[in-house]
């Protein structure tokens, strides 16, 4: 028979919670494939069509590869911001909402194991995403990987900052409005202009500044890098960048997670 | 002997400015079954949320067997176990679902968790709906499966917000039951409820709260023993109409 009352002893990491978290996370992702994979892989499916064989054959060579080369990791990295972002503000603001959230509340789980369990979802259906983009450019022969470590960097990465920006906004959001917001305003320009379809010296020299100042424009290179070698930035800038964005995001969320911003009454 | 909840001048004020709670003072011995009761908006649901989590406490101190509540928030959370007012669920998820993930929770592993389920499931005839969703059941059957949740890690405290609220009677007699069963096996019990009837049976210390503060506590004998009984009492210290108070 359970007995879940150990007095005074104190706890080390509640891994069979953290567990729980990202099992419970993982059944509701089930309950929306489509959402949550069939809608990114059709768009990128689309993608594939338009540019390797509507638009693509009509563009000379970017850097030696192929135009469809070119553009498939920034359609990759497109659907993973949005795979993240989708997750975590959507887990967050439902559970907020239908106040389902209070189950946390009352278990003894830490701050972090809270963060963790939501993250580790959004890095797994990110990733989810990711590869099967992967494998349908692979399919049609438009893509390789140059390097596999910094591929998956990039894509854990990215997901993270994402996950974490995805927590900020669902705490924030007090209406289904708000919470679109930022996908509507900041998610889809900032990536379609951040070098998705063309590299930065195709740009006026007056509008440089422009893609540079991007933070997008660091992970759809990064992960461009990773993928067919092709890089437009000094090494180490684009991981440095994300390690720094990634370390203030993650305080950030765990001082709302420990204000209780958003969560507690 | 350390009490199994002890709350010292708990005081609440939400962002809005709203005090909900001005100054509540609690000290319920372990093996309790304690009755907290008080009119809508007189803080009872509050103090609740303080004690549990949901709620940050302005000022003031929680222990839970002698750990600090705020403090210590993970070793005293082990130790209760809440059924809130409403029904914080995702109404998508299955009774079974949502019994298992608050066990995981909790920490307890995939062999406990399904011995304990299974248990509760029976005790409280969800055989037949386990599998069904959340919104599809009756009210009373989410009732009985928001209890079921609570128990799931059994909790050495048990707070239950108004867990009888909108069930039927035979649901209330199974709860009624139960409840003096674990009680009598040594759990503590914090119990609101506006039925006073439920309060003067399953209880043997009250504390009536009112605009945030508790305005009478003792023995249910020493409060419902006057004339017109528990009723009466409860009127008198929450200052209702005098023609609402019997012999008045």
């Amino acid at each position: 028979m359970w007995r879940g009352n150990k007095m005074n002893q104190p706890m080390g990491t509640n891994w069979i919670g953290l567990y729980t978290m990202m099992r419970r996370e993982a059944q509701r992702m089930a309950r929306i494939p489509i959402q949550a994979f069939v809608a990114p892989w059709i768009s990128a499916l689309l993608f594939i069509f338009i540019f390797g064989f509507v638009v693509g054959g009509r563009i000379s060579q970017i850097g030696g590869h192929k135009y469809l080369e070119f553009v498939l990791p920034g359609i990759l990295m497109m659907n993973i911001i949005n795979a993240a972002f989708l997750q975590a503000s959507t887990a967050v603001y439902f559970s907020r909402f239908i106040k389902f959230v209070e189950e946390m509340l009352v278990a003894p789980l830490s701050y972090v194991e809270m963060i963790i369990g939501s993250v580790s979802v959004v890095v797994v259906r990110a990733t989810v995403t990711g590869i099967g983009i992967l494998l349908m450019g692979m399919a049609f022969g438009a893509t390789q990987i140059v390097s596999w470590p910094l591929f998956i960097f990039w894509v854990v990465s990215v997901s993270t900052v994402f996950g974490f920006l995805g927590i900020i906004i669902g705490l924030w959001s007090k209406s289904f409005e708000q919470l679109n917001m930022p996908v509507v305003f900041f998610l889809t320009p900032l990536s379609m202009v951040g070098g998705v379809f063309n590299t930065t010296a195709m740009l006026p020299d007056w509008l440089r500044w422009l893609a540079w100042a991007n933070p997008f424009f660091y992970f759809i290179n990064g992960i461009r890098g990773a993928m067919i070698g092709f890089d437009e930035t000094p090494p180490g800038l684009g991981i440095g960048f994300t390690l720094v964005l990634l370390a203030v995001l993650g305080v950030w969320v765990w001082r709302l997670y420990s204000k209780g911003y958003g969560l507690r009454e | 002997m350390t009490p199994a909840l002890s709350i010292s001048h708990l005081r609440k004020v939400y962002r809005s400015g709203t005090v909900a709670v001005e100054d509540v003072s609690l000290h319920i011995p372990e093996g309790e079954f304690f009755g907290f009761l008080g009119p809508n908006g007189a803080g009872k649901s509050t103090t609740i949320h303080c004690i549990t989590g949901v709620a940050e406490p302005t000022s003031g101190k929680i222990e839970i067997f002698g750990i600090d509540a705020v403090k210590n928030y993970r070793e005293a959370r082990r130790l209760v176990g809440l059924c809130p007012q409403e029904f914080n669920v995702d109404p998508f998820a299955t009774p079974r679902q949502i019994v298992d993930w608050m066990g995981g929770y909790f920490g307890m592993n995939a062999k406990q968790r399904k011995e304990r389920i299974d248990y509760l499931i029976e005790r409280f005839d969800l055989i037949p709906h386990q599998k069904k969703q959340f919104r599809e059941l009756s009210g009373g059957l989410k009732r009985r499966v928001v209890l079921a949740r609570a128990l799931v890690n059994d909790p050495k405290l048990i707070i239950l917000d108004e867990p009888t609220a909108g069930v039927d009677v035979e649901l209330r007699r199974v709860l009624w039951r139960y409840l003096t069963e674990i009680n009598k096996d040594g759990r503590t019990i914090l119990l609101t409820s506006h039925y006073l009837e439920e309060v003067e049976r399953l209880c043997r210390h009250v504390a009536i709260v009112n605009k945030g503060r508790i305005v009478r506590e003792g023995t249910k004998d020493e409060i419902a023993g006057g004339p017109g009984g528990l009723e009466n009492a409860y009127l008198i210290a929450t200052g209702a109409e005098p023609d609402h108070v019997a012999g008045q």
